[in-house]
């Protein structure tokens, strides 16, 4: 797995943004910056919005106000089309229960990302495959998602979100509903992804999964950003 | 394969159930819709097309040449109005006897032509030759009914004995003659002549008529004899399979419905069911757009799949169909089939139909942010019918049952598209069983299987049968006398022509003595109470645009009778009409009864009847009265109706069956966590299955009323038969209620598999899972 990156340069700028339910906001004026090659953290305790905010940078869901600009592009010029184009070519997102297609064997959910950007499916299947097999479950291939265990899901979902080689990924609680072993496998394939130079947003309540994965941490409470600090990986 | 199509693929493969349900209501509607079209398009466009090729006569006139000269009838052909003419030939009528190869016996109207072509009525000659010399003779026949042997160069004889030669067999759409000699063979003073017009319009009787009226203004009084419109011949062509019409449409629309409710149903639930999944497509890059084709696309898979199953079972049931329609009518030039147009139609159209019905919750899915969606992973509760729920729960009614009674309440849509389904099926029953009673009844009024009615026939010396010993009167005194009689009606058929219809002649049948049961079944006017009077069927009436209280004339070996028409029976041939036995004296005196209908008296036995009717004279026949005349098949009907009420209540339990499951899926936690607290896998299964029995019940006292009034439409739409009151108030209270079983019986039938399964729920499984 090899990237061209401009090291340094903003990969998510994010300025004022508020998202409110109802009268109760989840976001209350976060401003963020993630440079490239960057493993970013975000921690803080349930309901503080730390999910809100990945949601808004993988165009998932609008802000109330404020901006979120990726890669430049100012994702609130973008409509719904448009986000579906940003997401399938910007960004890959590995899920906490993996959002796997339950209709479609381990090779076709991974090979669907790359087909949606016009790659023929034999194309898509092979390069699948190989993907499959740096992650270790190519053997895995053909098994329906309810067949596999969480940590082989999880691993076919990342391999879903890198399919289209994205420079950012997006991951939420990755091994929030996996057992420890599973989620040390986890941790490491995030590890070797950033050292191969994709930049890492991961939500997390882990703390050893944001001191293993991340270089920086970002803590939220209240739907604001309380502090930010450089961290020390550990092996 | 594009994305989308991988997406869908995948759905449809692992949806079995939504996917064979989506076939199957695709299938039936498909089938039905191929049907009534099929029928609509016979009915007309092979008459249409062939009456077209041969630019047919809007009116066949015929006139009195003792009143109006050629000229006269030649200037008619410049008035304004006319778009076509031809004419005048000189006619006249042939008496073919009785076993002749080359036409039936009984009068045959002879036109003069020196050819088969001109501007109007283009005969086409099917076998042999137009005439070319006098002596020769061409019959006018239908490429559905090939000449017997020996027909061509059979002799027939003009009046004066001049001898004819059979040379050809045409056919006139416009039934312009039964029959064609070069003119000259008619110029030894012919009684009339004929006139064959085309009018620039004529696409109703009224402007015809207007047309006709315009042209002839300036003609002296009484010259114009008869005429017959193209619109008479168009109906008797069209008539039969027009009675099939009703039936067919009302379930080619029932099917239609259900077909809307069951897709619509099918994936709204497949969408509020598949939030997940919508969330996953979408957060995977699907654009909006994509998501819809890959909902329209699950759709539509099945859809074509039964809809060209349905275009092939449609075309199977079509034959018979079209057959029983047209048996016995004179098809002319026209091929009786189904146009290209019906299956494309079909087949463009319901695929098109259950996308559209899928296409509201398909855009329901385009909206949904993909943040809920992923999040709520099945449509959130947003806590609908509660207070329903807490009404219920107040009462003394078990647990289970309260709790299953209130579930529809909180998905008020998908319980409204089940109820639907359940309604228009339970609609379909009643229909069905009414269409059934109906034509039963209607089969007992015409004396169908009554063991008490005897036929006594003469026997007949031409069919190889004794003779019988008694004459007319001695039989009927006879007849009377033997104990058991009640009553004794003396008839005769004879064959007696129509002044100024060139169709072929009617059977008369001359009565006299007691009323028969025949006078049971006039729905409008009377019976016969004198001479001068006749009874007619519908038939008789709509092939020749004639009403009770209008006058024809019967014309037998030159002598002509008039009567009043003063009675409709409620069926019959267009060809079979009634009359007193004082009109047959008028006419010809001496013609004896050859058949007595005989009512028996209650309790008297009908086999010891017969022998005693044989010992009497075993020139008598005594047959049980068989007739039952009927111009609609009732096993077609019954059997279609059977069929079509099997397929959509099959149909509708399949709908029922997919909302309990969906309810199941999406209720899964709940049933965990209510199993958790100790409800058992019956009260489960109770539970589930009372909330579609609410439907259910709801659905079958709703769908009674509209089949009830689909029953009355069907059956005053049937243009030739009138059914009489007796047979259509065919609904009692014992068929009423266990109607209103087929509803609960048919949301029963749905639930009970998908709550069986839910009773079975692992509950440590289900509570992991979410």
């Amino acid at each position: 797995m090899t990237m061209d990156d401009n090291a340094g340069e903003p990969v998510i700028r994010v300025e004022g943004l508020r998202k409110e339910y109802g009268s109760a906001a989840a976001l209350d004026g976060v401003s963020l910056e993630i440079r490239a090659g960057e493993s970013v953290a975000v921690m803080g305790p349930s309901g503080c919005g730390k999910s809100t905010l990945l949601n808004m940078v993988a165009g998932l869901d609008r802000p109330t106000s404020g901006t979120i600009l990726v890669h430049g592009q100012d994702l609130g010029r973008l409509d719904e089309t448009g986000l579906a184009l940003f997401r399938r070519r910007q960004i890959g997102m590995i899920f906490q229960f993996f959002n796997l297609i339950d209709d479609l064997p381990a090779l076709d959910n991974v090979a669907l990302a790359a087909q949606l950007t016009g790659t023929p499916a034999r194309q898509a299947r092979l390069r699948a495959l190989e993907l499959l097999e740096e992650l270790g479950v190519a053997g895995r291939r053909d098994n329906y998602p309810a067949t596999l265990s969480g940590g082989e899901r999880q691993r076919v979902a990342v391999a879903r979100a890198l399919m289209n080689r994205p420079a950012l990924l997006l991951a939420d609680e990755p091994t929030g509903a996996l057992d420890s072993g599973s989620g040390r496998q986890v941790m490491d394939l995030l590890i070797e992804l950033n050292r191969l130079g994709h930049t890492l947003l991961i939500v997390t309540h882990d703390p050893q999964l944001a001191t293993r994965c991340a270089t920086r941490l970002v803590e939220f409470a209240d739907g604001r950003v309380v502090r930010q600090s450089a961290l020390e990986t550990t092996p | 394969m594009s994305a989308v199509w991988q997406a869908a693929r995948a759905a449809v493969r692992r949806r079995r159930l939504q996917t064979v349900v989506i076939g199957l209501v695709v299938l039936a509607s498909s089938a039905t819709s191929m049907l009534a079209l099929g029928l609509l398009d016979a009915a007309t466009s092979p008459f249409d097309k062939a009456f077209g090729q041969q630019n047919g006569a809007h009116v066949v006139a015929v006139f009195d040449t003792a009143k109006v000269s050629r000229a006269e009838l030649e200037k008619t052909t410049r008035q304004e109005g006319v778009e076509a003419a031809a004419g005048p030939f000189d006619q006249t009528i042939i008496a073919v006897p009785k076993g002749s190869p080359a036409a039936p016996a009984g009068p045959l109207v002879v036109a003069g032509r020196a050819d088969p072509a001109g501007a109007v009525d283009r005969v086409e000659v099917v076998q042999g030759r137009w005439p070319s010399a006098p002596g020769e003779i061409a019959i006018n026949q239908g490429f559905n009914v090939p000449p017997k042997p020996g027909a061509l160069g059979s002799k027939l004889k003009l009046p004066g004995g001049t001898s004819l030669t059979v040379v050809g067999f045409a056919t006139s759409m416009s039934r312009s003659a039964g029959a064609w000699v070069l003119p000259e063979q008619l110029a030894l003073a012919p009684a009339t002549s004929q006139m064959l017009y085309r009018f620039a319009s004529a696409a109703t009787e009224q402007q015809i008529r207007t047309s006709l009226a315009t042209i002839t203004a300036a003609l002296p009084e009484g010259a114009l004899s008869s005429s017959r419109s193209y619109l008479s011949v168009k109906a008797a062509f069209s008539g039969q399979s027009e009675d099939y019409l009703p039936f067919m449409t009302l379930f080619g629309v029932l099917g239609l419905v259900v077909a809307v409710l069951i897709v619509g149903n099918v994936i709204s639930g497949a969408v509020i069911s598949g939030f997940r999944h919508i969330g996953v497509l979408k957060a995977l890059g699907f654009t909006p757009n994509q998501v819809v084709a890959v909902y329209l696309t699950m759709v539509c898979l099945p859809a074509v799949a039964g809809c060209v199953l349905g275009i092939t079972l449609g075309a199977l049931l079509t034959k018979p169909v079209l057959q029983a329609a047209f048996e016995g009518i004179e098809t002319g030039t026209a091929t009786i089939g189904t146009s290209a147009w019906v299956p494309i139609v079909v087949l463009i159209a319901m695929p098109a139909l259950a996308a559209l019905a899928a296409l509201i919750p398909a855009l329901r899915a385009r909206r949904l942010s993909a943040t809920r969606a992923l999040n709520a992973g099945s449509a959130p509760r947003t806590g609908r019918g509660l207070r329903a729920q807490r009404l219920l729960g107040a009462t003394r009614l078990p647990r289970s049952l309260s709790l299953g009674l209130g579930q529809p309440f909180a998905r008020p849509g998908r319980s409204l598209m089940a109820m639907g389904a359940v309604i228009v099926a339970v609609a379909t029953v009643t229909l069905s069983t009414g269409l059934t009673s109906t034509l039963v009844a209607f089969a007992e009024a015409g004396g169908t299987g009554a063991a008490t009615e005897f036929y006594v026939r003469a026997g007949r010396t031409g069919l190889g049968q004794p003779t019988r010993k008694l004459s007319d009167q001695e039989t009927e005194k006879m007849l009377r006398a033997l104990p058991g009689t009640l009553k004794v009606t003396a008839g005769v058929f004879v064959g007696v022509d129509l002044a100024g219809y060139q169709q072929q002649p009617l059977d008369v049948q001359f009565l006299r003595g007691d009323t028969p049961s025949l006078a049971d079944q006039i729905v409008k006017g009377r019976w016969l109470e004198g001479p001068g009077e006749v009874i007619v069927p519908p038939a008789f009436l709509s092939q020749r645009g004639l009403k009770i209280g209008d006058e024809i004339t019967l014309t037998l070996k030159g002598k002509q009778e008039p009567a009043t028409i003063v009675g409709e029976v409620m069926d019959g041939g267009p060809r079979f009409i009634w009359s007193s036995w004082q009109t047959l004296a008028a006419l010809a005196p001496k013609i004896p009864a050859d058949l007595y209908h005989v009512q028996l008296k209650p309790g008297a036995d009908p086999k010891a009847y017969a022998k005693a009717v044989r010992s009497a004279d075993p020139g008598l026949r005594a047959e049980i009265d068989a007739d039952l005349g009927e111009s609609i098949s009732t096993p077609t009907v019954v059997g279609f109706a059977s069929i079509f009420t099997v397929l959509l209540t099959l149909v509708a339990a399949l709908g029922v069956f997919n909302t309990v499951l969906l309810n199941t899926r999406e209720r899964r936690r709940d049933l965990g966590m209510l199993k958790s607290i100790g409800m058992t896998p019956r009260q489960v299964t109770v539970m589930m299955t009372a909330s579609m029995a609410l439907l259910g019940t709801v659905g079958g006292l709703l769908g009674i009323p509209i089949g009830i009034a689909g029953h009355r439409i069907v059956v005053d739409s049937v243009g030739s038969i009138v059914f009489p009151e007796s047979a259509k108030a065919v609904w009692h209270v014992p068929q009423l209620a266990l109607l209103t079983l087929t509803g609960l019986a048919i949301a029963v039938l749905g639930a009970f598999a998908p709550a069986r399964s839910a009773a079975r729920l692992t509950i440590s499984k289900v509570l992991h899972t979410e």
